[in-house]
């Protein structure tokens, strides 16, 4: 059948692809239709065997349908292994057991299996036979399209893919791996030699990437290899090689699958069908198929699955290695996971100052990686194994070792690789076990695989061998007196069989290194016998074995031929194996999982308490209450409960004020912190969420604590005049994304005006608009059209039930969606802007359009139009002092936020930056410095106006009875540069103390110590190591754009 | 209340007619008559604080300062400036700054501080410095008196020269030229590439070689003077002659340890007199080395987050005092761009962190001044010094308080308002807000 195949390969090269393409189709279907009869009548015999007999040589009827230039070879080949110990199933495990296969199927698998005539019976003598393991998550014989270098340059608009295909060229969904598979035998080589048997392929590129292709890692021909063409539908956070303007951001990626998830269902319900979009056909036809979604780690899974779970999908994700660090919230996704065993490499820590720019939160992970396996597994979480995402796949198995001594179960460790891909692929009936009928994929190792000694010698791939180690390899292992023309060396033979090493010790230190190559049962031995003497030639001797004795024949370095013989002495112990063995047998120690994991996370998270303030200058930003002396306040349930003098309640922890002053919460209006990413592309980007993207691991979440910060509003960035809707959340450092939003706040937006939408710093930009007057235009565009939508759907609306039947409904266009919340005042404007002109115009455009601007952000030319912005009733969100950075900002001034508050602008002071919002309360203070504000009216301007301008002032923003518990005791007055924040507290929560901050860093550095130690030892041990070198999170401001891809 | 408000911005508007017409800056003319500041907490800038104190001034020079009862010689001819309860301190000085060289960050024709190539030593920011930046009032206004003029870019950026802020001209405004040769050691890696999706540090595949080129340059330089029968002049070894006699610095910008320690050493084994670590972000991990060798470190990012998650939450706000703690020099600077008028409130920052108030006023005075080689005639307040003096309505390191009233550039009166303060003016008179009697 192997020779067949190869005639069969070399004909099929001359075929047309589609001809070839509805042949493996046509096959492919054929056996699909096959498999659940076959499972149906399982339990009939007869149909048994005739499914057997009539279906099981498939790879052969497919050569059928090829010409054939010789006489008809069929041959049919049953093998038979015996006195095996066989994993039937990944917990079914039979000693003394037989199996039998034929014609690249399982024929039987037993323990009293009789060897029916004319198998070919190999006698294993106790070695293991496990079902080959599947990879669900590769690209294996379909190229990888590499994605165009360079940024910059004019922004490309449209779709470049050519064809009726989907406007964005991120939507692939027609591709399918299938048509472009083909068979790599080296590639396939790595994959067999780690016992794997069959891989799922898909095509790398694209957000929706179409369908992949199940096929094995034999040689045959890529007919004979694929077991199904269809088989799971991928996605990704990885836009591959499109350069077009939209979508660049994680947000908008989810944004647009949004989108096209809408567009497809519509697409179904278009009756004129006035175009063809055939992305969409696809996408709606692989809907049925297992969906995969490339994740890439725990965030990501979260964000995928909550997208899914708008439109009925659950996904299977290809995770990170780093769904422990939130498994609660990974279990809770109910999602099965594709798992990459990708331990990073501990850093070459032997330098101490090279040491100290290591990350803390890498070096943890560097630990915790390997017990990823065991808490998935602990929690009852499906996943299957990947060999993606190795930098070395032949790691892989090494990893998977790792992982079992980090508390991983074998048990689970195999089903991982053989039933759990299976079931997910929905091939559990040809796959994943060595059941009858199924495709005789296996491995033959020396015992255990899990165990480090473990040889695999064999993998069996439909019914075909391919061989890894000799299961046959003589063994010579050990001391042998070696008789040259006189001289006597003593050889010594070392490793295991067929990776056997020769040498020969000349003394306690010095040994000569020996070449020797085994093939057959013949040896080949080189060496020098002097070393030193460069002249002296080689002596080379070939020999075979007689008795325990080797004998041979060589040639000396003076081309002198002689007889040899190598007399066995004594059995070699192999020390090696007894070292791994003993090192895996406990578990290693490791240090806490934080939340979030980041360096000052918390081991456990905080609560919240009842918590009485005694004594303190209260600052309540009640114009009622103003500044209260030696006042008390108390919290409770997360509300301030009660404010006066001397309260008393039980059970309250007491924490004195006396010299300090309590605040509410600073809140920053303008934010960026917390974010994956904050800017997309489109001139209108209403569609995107920063919501979706919230980062909950952000250092910068506690750094904003420490500076007294509880809530913020994440923006979007200014590279569009319509940008993203915003996040508003309370910095509850430790919880997760959606656990930080704050429940039921008003929506809000990001627009922008001025330079940054102009895309002034990209002098060959060519995206509309260029200049002020096209801004505007966008704004108007924007709203009209959205009116029209909404007429379009009113129309459509007001239809009869049975009119609805015949109609088309207008398509929902999730940008329109977010204009029209916009115009019927249920999301709220926040505006980026600098010089009056611009400013005046969106208040105009409003105006035209029926509703009220919010906020200007940033506003630096804001005190010259207050007046007009007061009528208007926008609000104001302003930097202190920050000007002359652009030549929008020239006539900024720090006396802007006064003049706005004199004139009755609802006025905040906002930091764009995770440096500026940890002192929000001194950049309110220059308010007093520069504009003369009254102490209490500047600081207004981090508290109550900001809560404002956020909808928030019900619940926070002021220290009044039932509002949130969301207060800062300073050590000073909250308006001077000597304040400092001592506890942060949040919905009665205190997310941050200044002594215990003090204490975390303790024991940070002692922590740190440990693993260094760690890392040193394991450097020692032989372990791979990465230089040691700083990481850094990127700090986000308003005009900062880079591409997502996929991380 | 609206109603008395209108009135009121009538009045005032009259009353304002007067300050209408000052929308410009003159530079002050030369003290003419002797002036005798009382009243007022003196912080003399080299750790002394005399309550209830005095200074006094005369033809540009202190004359005498003091507790109150101080005797100033002629003192009938002073003018009296009475100044009780406010405070007193000599004109700040900011170090690395772009003033004058840059006007508008984003607008390339605006910008002169980064000339192409690298090594500069011979490029001058002097000749580059305009007097009419709008940027030089706001400066002034919170009591910056002294920059220190800087060229940026390559590894040896060029020449700096310290300007005084109130000048008709380049030539007027140079204070002292040609102070020190700016430098930035390599790095062994390169930061990531946020904008690609980089979380980690690349190599820096060069780095020997750029080490080796700097030193070669500096070699070169040492002996250029003592080879004879030269072919020709060198107008960049010609431009290093001054580190060799001391009197041009040489300012290292640096934040990372080990380039700080391979730095200073090859600095040290050229010969260079007078040297200075700007940034100095990995200072703490080499205090011992930095205090044995005596050299001080600019810390010109106070207000920034901390570079590594392990780190103290609030580490660059501490830096000053763990600096100090360890006996280095700390030097604190407003670093490169517009922000360094907050000068005083990056002090300010390192107080409230535990650096001794006096300290702190030493780091933005007469340590910036020792640093530029011009402690004999500028950075405290001390007899026969030039006469940089301001006055603020209270402690000038919180803004809270932080209001210069008066400034003094060698005696001359200057002015503090310039054209942020008249657009306050006039738009405060536009809406009738009355903010002349506040």
């Amino acid at each position: 059948m192997y020779l067949y195949g190869h005639l069969i390969y070399f004909i099929s090269k001359d075929l047309e692809n589609p001809i070839k393409k509805i042949i493996s189709d046509f096959f492919l279907n054929f056996q699909k239709m096959y498999v659940p009869i076959k499972l149906n009548r399982m339990r009939n015999l007869l149909f048994v065997f005739l499914i057997l007999y009539v279906c099981s040589p498939i790879y052969l009827i497919a050569q059928e349908t090829f010409p054939i230039n010789d006489v008809q070879d069929t041959r049919t080949k049953a093998y038979a292994f015996t006195n095996a110990t066989i994993f039937t199933s990944y917990n079914t495990k039979l000693e003394g057991a037989t199996l039998l296969i034929r014609d690249g199927k399982v024929e039987n698998v037993g323990t009293s299996i009789r060897v029916p005539a004319g198998y070919a019976t190999v006698d294993l003598g106790g070695k293991y036979i496990y079902p080959s393991f599947i990879d669900m998550y590769t690209n294996y014989g379909v190229a990888e399209p590499k994605r165009q270098g360079g940024g910059g340059g004019a922004e490309q608009i449209q779709s470049k893919t050519k064809g009726a295909y989907n406007g964005n060229e991120a939507i692939k969904s027609e591709v399918n791996a299938s048509e472009k598979f083909v068979v790599n035998s080296r590639a396939a080589k790595a994959w067999r030699d780690m016992g794997f048997g069959t891989v799922l392929s898909y095509h790398k590129d694209g957000l929706a990437r179409g369908t992949s292709a199940l096929v094995t890692l034999g040689n045959g021909t890529e007919n004979e290899v694929m077991l199904h063409h269809k088989v799971a539908n991928h996605f990704s956070f990885n836009k591959g090689t499109s350069r077009q303007n939209y979508p660049s951001s994680l947000m908008g990626y989810i944004a647009l699958l949004r989108q096209t998830y809408l567009d497809a269902d519509w697409y179904t319900k278009n009756k004129d069908r006035s175009f063809t979009d055939l992305s969409l056909e696809a996408w709606l036809a692989n809907q049925s198929l297992p969906q995969i979604f490339e994740a890439n780690s725990w965030h990501n899974v979260l964000r995928a699955d909550k997208l899914g779970s708008e439109f009925g999908v659950q996904y299977i994700m290809r995770s990170g290695g780093d769904s422990y660090k939130r498994v609660d919230a990974i279990k809770n996704s109910g999602a099965a996971l594709i798992v990459p065993l990708n331990y990073p490499a501990a850093y070459d820590v032997d330098d101490p100052i090279d040491a100290y720019k290591v990350s803390y939160a890498n070096m943890k992970h560097w630990e915790l990686a390997p017990t990823n396996l065991a808490h998935l597994e602990k929690n009852g979480i499906t996943f299957a194994l990947t060999v993606d995402g190795l930098n070395r796949k032949s790691d892989f198995l090494k990893n998977l070792r790792t992982a079992i001594s980090h508390g991983l179960s074998e048990e689970t460790a195999l089903k991982a690789l053989t039933e759990t891909p299976a079931n997910l692929l929905k091939m559990s009936d040809v796959l994943g076990k060595l059941d009858k009928g199924m495709v005789a994929n296996f491995v033959i190792t020396s015992g255990n695989i899990f165990e480090s000694d473990a040889t695999i010698y064999e993998n069996w791939i439909q019914g075909q061998k391919y061989q890894i180690n000799d299961m046959d390899a003589m063994d010579l292992s050990g001391k042998y007196i070696l008789a040259v023309n006189g001289e006597n060396y003593d050889l010594e033979i070392s490793g295991k069989p067929g990776r056997q090493k020769a040498k020969i010790v000349l003394n306690d230190t010095t040994d000569i290194s020996v070449k020797m190559s085994l093939s057959d049962d013949m040896l080949t031995l080189n060496f020098k016998p002097n070393p030193k003497d460069k002249k002296s030639g080689m002596v080379s001797l070939t020999g075979w074995l007689a008795g325990e004795n080797i004998n041979g024949r060589g040639q000396l370095g003076n081309g002198q031929w002689t007889d040899f013989v190598a007399t066995f002495s004594e059995k070699k112990e192999d020390k090696s194996d007894r070292m791994s063995r003993k090192g895996g047998d406990s578990k290693p120690e490791v240090g806490d999982i934080l939340y979030p994991f980041s360096a000052y996370g918390n081991k456990t998270l905080p609560e919240q308490e009842k918590i009485l303030v005694k004594n303190a200058t209260v600052w309540t930003m009640e114009d009622d209450t103003k500044i209260l002396e030696n006042t008390d306040v108390l919290l409770e349930n997360g509300k301030i409960a009660r404010i006066g003098k001397n309260l008393r309640a039980r059970d309250a922890r007491v924490i004195d004020g006396t010299g300090k002053h309590l605040t509410p919460g600073i809140i920053d209006e303008h934010s960026h912190v917390a974010a994956a990413g904050i800017n997309d592309r489109a001139a209108n980007s209403s569609m995107v969420r920063i919501g979706d993207v919230i980062n909950s691991e952000h250092q910068g979440i506690y750094r904003a604590l420490s500076g007294g910060v509880t809530a913020i509003q994440i923006l979007h960035g200014s590279a569009n005049p319509i940008g993203g809707q915003s996040a508003l959340i309370k910095l509850r450092w430790g919880q997760t994304p959606e656990k930080l939003k704050i429940e039921n706040a008003d929506g809000y937006i990001k627009f922008a005006l001025g330079e940054n939408v102009k895309r002034t710093s990209n002098p060959s930009s060519i995206r509309f608009p260029q200049t002020r007057m096209g801004v505007e235009q966008v704004f108007v565009d924007a709203f009209q059209s959205a009116r029209d939508y909404e007429k379009k759907w009113q129309t459509y609306n007001a239809l009869s039930a049975s009119e609805k039947e015949n109609a088309t409904p207008p398509r929902k266009d999730l940008a329109m969606e977010t204009m029209l919340e916009i115009l019927n005042k249920e999301r709220f404007i926040s505006c980026h802007s600098y010089v009056q002109s611009e400013i005046n115009m969106l208040m105009k455009v409003a105006e035209q359009f029926d509703f009220r601007v919010n906020t200007f952000t940033h506003i630096l030319e804001g005190y010259k139009v207050a007046d007009k912005m007061r009528e208007h009733g926008v609000g104001a969100s302003t930097f202190s002092d920050w000007w002359s950075y652009k030549w929008e900002v020239r006539y900024a001034i720090p006396y802007n936020s006064a003049i706005m508050m004199r004139e009755g602008v609802v006025t905040a002071i906002n930091s764009d930056s995770g440096e500026l919002m940890r002192r929000l309360n001194q950049e309110a203070a220059k308010g007093v410095k520069y504009g003369d504000l009254d102490p209490f009216e500047a600081l207004k301007m981090a508290t109550i106006n900001p809560a404002k301008l956020l909808h928030l002032d019900d619940q926070t923003g002021s220290i009044k009875v039932g509002k949130d518990a969301d207060v800062v005791l300073w050590s000073d007055n909250p308006l001077s540069i000597y304040a400092r924040a001592e506890k942060t507290i949040v919905d009665g929560t205190v997310y941050f103390d200044m002594d215990k901050d003090q204490q975390m860093k303790k024991e940070i550095e002692q922590d740190r110590a440990r693993l260094i130690a760690k890392m040193r030892s394991a450097k020692a041990g032989g372990s791979r190591t990465r230089p040691a070198s700083a990481s850094y999170y990127h700090e986000w401001e308003c005009d900062h754009v880079h591409v997502y891809q996929g991380h | 209340m609206k109603k008395i408000n209108i009135v009121f911005c009538l009045l005032t508007f009259f009353m304002a007619t007067g300050l209408m017409a000052q929308t410009r800056i003159v530079p002050a003319p030369a003290q003419d008559k002797p002036i005798l500041l009382r009243g007022a907490t003196v912080h003399v800038g080299n750790g002394q604080v005399f309550q209830n104190g005095i200074v006094a001034f005369d033809k540009g020079k202190i004359t005498a300062v003091g507790g109150a009862n101080t005797s100033v010689p002629n003192q009938s001819s002073y003018e009296v400036i009475d100044v009780s309860g406010k405070h007193i301190y000599p004109g700040l000085i900011t170090l690395g700054s772009s003033l004058g060289l840059v006007e508008v960050g984003n607008v390339r024709a605006t910008r002169d501080q980064v000339e192409t190539g690298e090594y500069n030593p011979n490029i001058r920011s002097i000749i580059a410095y305009n007097t009419d930046s709008e940027l030089i009032p706001t400066f002034r206004h919170n009591g910056i008196l002294l920059a220190q003029s800087t060229p940026a870019g390559g590894t040896i950026a060029g020449t700096s020269s310290v300007v005084q802020l109130d000048a008709w001209n380049w030539e007027d405004a140079a204070y002292h030229v040609d102070d020190a040769i700016h430098m930035s050691w390599p790095t062994k890696e390169f930061g990531p590439r946020w904008w690609l999706g980089e979380t980690n540090n690349r190599p820096n595949p060069n780095y020997g070689n750029t080490v080796q080129g700097i030193e070669n340059l500096f070699s070169e330089a040492k002996t250029y003077n003592q080879i004879g029968g030269k072919d020709a002049v060198n107008l960049k070894l010609e431009a290093m002659q001054g580190l060799f006699d001391g009197s041009k610095g040489l300012f290292i910008n640096s934040s990372d340890a080990r380039s700080m320690i391979s730095a200073v050493k090859m600095a040290r084994n050229s010969g260079v007199k007078r040297i200075v670590i700007n940034g100095g972000y990995e200072a703490l991990l080499i205090k011992d080395f930095l205090k044995n060798e005596g050299i001080p470190v600019i810390l010109n990012g106070i207000h920034s987050v901390p570079r590594r998650d392990h780190e103290d939450t609030v580490l660059p706000f501490k830096m000053a005092k763990e600096l100090y703690d360890a006996g280095i020099e700390v030097l604190i600077s407003g670093g490169g761009g517009y922000s360094a008028r907050n000068l005083p409130f990056q002090a300010g920052t390192a107080v409230a962190y535990g650096l001794p108030y006096e300290e702190a006023i030493k780091a933005i005075t007469s340590g910036p001044a020792k640093a530029l080689g011009i402690e004999d005639r500028v950075g405290t307040l001390e007899r026969g010094k030039d006469a940089m003096i301001i006055v603020s309505k209270g402690d000038l390191l919180d803004m809270r308080t932080s209001q210069v009233e008066h400034a003094f550039i060698s005696g001359r009166k200057i002015q503090v308002d310039a054209r942020q303060q008249w657009l306050y003016k006039k738009y405060s008179e536009k809406y009738g807000h009355d903010i002349n009697n506040k």
